[in-house]
């Protein structure tokens, strides 16, 4: 893999997004989020803030103090430095997350798949989820990736209110609600671990790259 | 102590935003003008980081409990103190039972009322701001209502003279509506035509603008994609939906979104956009992205310069 391929944007006057490739595939995402773990263990002066996504890692910077040609160039060096040393970054962290499963959409979900109640319960504790990136709402963390069988298209018509702790699946993704917002996902349970908390931090449970498993609650 | 006697319809605790917590999913938020708030801070002689109010969409009035100096800055407004009229970015003094009225705002969007000492509310991640839809910052994480009481800050330092102004000529030329944008992320999914369009049309703000994010209506813009895997937005990113019409973000925007983004409208005139009013339009300029960062850091120089003046005045 070359990685001369990296390019640099300038998002406005104080962010530089860092394009690392044009598909979106787990393999590459999975570069992102350690090119975002060494960036954020550089500890590079001015930089305020690391967004991972699927093609491209965004970072914020104080540009009253540096220039978005020496901001890029910087990064860009960490970047490649760090994929020429698989490994090096620091490991994500694993979550374990409480469900109850008896989501209002948990027998339509039956239904639509043509798997038990029961069978799409095991599924969806089966597997251990990469969390993609945050957005949407403060604390939502999307993950992946679901078991093909259970992969629905999302609601036509969003729900006006979902209540924070419920857990939701759409397309390949799953992932908890942490505030109270409308919402177009599937619901098929709920969790009491706090999701968001203003008051901690960070204030998000779940960090771009972290693993999660849910596990099955009476 | 501020207590509200009669609120606007829309009335909010501000200051700077949120910059460390996009990771977790939080938009920076803070004053849709920043650079109002911070120069009427600079004129009661606050840090340029105290928490004001944020006055949108009416009048309404305000009661001190405590003599303080105070300021207003951004949208312009009949604006009174017990009769008096209140002139813009000029320190005034309230005494303890002087009621702050806005009659009307008359033009702009957002008017900023800064109160030495500042308005004390908890800091969370790194801010006073209010965001309304996580519920959370500035009083009680929503709108300030008719009958709350806001504590204030002990002032730190000593305002300047009643009647000390700030120059017209520091302030952003809000009445030009031209602003000046950078290239996005995305510029090679837009052709030449796409280019010529933003820059040589008129944009009209829509009705449907909030604080997280301004329609704009006018030539649509091609794209060669619909949208794309999410990356990260800035509040004054011009993305660009399928219906070919720009957006422009603002404070509250979603910290990642799918939306092509043909454009970053400036820092130092984002205060510009976002005081313009649904109706009234805009010119996008386009420039490098160094001739950006330099008129941001000069827009810095000149809260810096406020400040300098601010401070010889509480001396003299």
């Amino acid at each position: 893999m070359t990685h001369a391929q990296l390019r640099a944007h300038p998002l406005g006057d104080s962010a530089v997004t860092i394009v690392f490739g044009v598909e979106r595939t787990s393999e590459l995402l999975g570069r992102i989020h350690s090119a975002a773990r060494s960036v954020e263990a550089a500890r590079i002066p001015h930089v305020q803030d690391i967004v991972p996504a699927y093609l491209a890692l965004t970072v914020f910077y104080d540009s009253l103090h540096t220039s978005y040609d020496e901001m890029a160039a910087i990064l860009i060096e960490t970047c490649q430095r760090q994929t020429r040393v698989i490994g090096k970054a620091p490991l994500p962290t694993e979550h374990r997350i409480p469900v109850r499963y008896d989501g209002v959409d948990l027998e339509w979900v039956s239904s639509s798949t043509s798997l038990s109640v029961e069978e799409v319960i095991a599924r969806h504790t089966a597997r251990l989820y990469t969390v993609d990136l945050l957005g949407f709402v403060p604390g939502f963390a999307y993950l992946s990736e679901l078991d093909p069988s259970l992969q629905l298209p999302r609601r036509a018509q969003p729900r006006p209110r979902v209540a924070a702790g419920s857990v939701a699946i759409a397309g390949a993704q799953t992932a908890v609600y942490p505030l109270d917002t409308p919402g177009g996902w599937h619901i098929i349970g709920r969790t009491n671990t706090a999701m968001f908390d203003p008051a901690r931090d960070p204030p998000a449970l779940l960090y771009p790259g972290d693993l999660v498993l849910f596990e099955r609650v009476a | 102590m501020i207590t509200i006697t009669r609120a606007p319809p829309y009335l909010a605790v501000q200051n700077g935003g949120r910059r460390r917590s996009r990771n977790s999913g939080v938009p920076p938020g803070g004053a849709r003008d920043p650079f109002a708030l911070e120069a009427a801070n600079a004129v009661v002689g606050n840090s340029l980081d105290a928490a004001g109010l944020e006055w949108a969409l009416g009048g309404g009035s305000v009661r001190f409990e405590r003599d303080c100096a105070i300021a207003i800055g951004g949208a312009t407004a009949r604006a009174t103190l017990s009769g008096r009229v209140v002139a813009p970015c000029t320190t005034t003094y309230a005494r303890v039972g002087d009621e702050f009225s806005i009659d009307q705002i008359i033009t702009g969007r957002f008017l900023y009322l800064a109160c030495n000492g500042g308005i004390d509310v908890p800091q969370l991640l790194g801010s006073r701001s209010t965001y309304l839809p996580g519920r959370f910052g500035g009083y009680q994480g929503r709108l300030v209502k008719s009958g709350d009481a806001l504590p204030l800050s002990e002032q730190k330092s000593e305002p300047p003279a009643e009647g000390f102004h700030c120059a017209a000529d520091l302030m952003p030329r809000y009445d030009s509506g031209t602003v000046h944008a950078t290239r996005g992320t995305q510029e090679e999914l837009f052709d030449e035509s796409a280019w010529l369009t933003l820059s040589e049309s008129e944009y009209r703000v829509s009705a449907a603008s909030d604080r997280t994010g301004y329609k704009l209506e006018g030539p649509a813009l091609s794209n060669r994609s619909g949208t794309l895997p999410s990356e990260a937005g800035c509040p004054g990113a011009i993305q660009v939906t399928g219906d070919g019409l720009p957006i422009a973000l603002m404070a509250d925007a979603p910290t990642v979104g799918g939306y092509p983004k043909i454009a970053v409208v400036s820092e130092a005139d984002l205060p510009i956009l976002a005081q313009r009013r649904p109706g009234e339009t805009v010119r996008f300029v386009l420039i490098p992205i160094d001739q950006s960062q330099r008129a941001l850091k000069r827009r810095a120089s000149d809260l810096d310069a406020i400040k300098l003046l601010a401070t010889r005045s509480a001396r003299g």
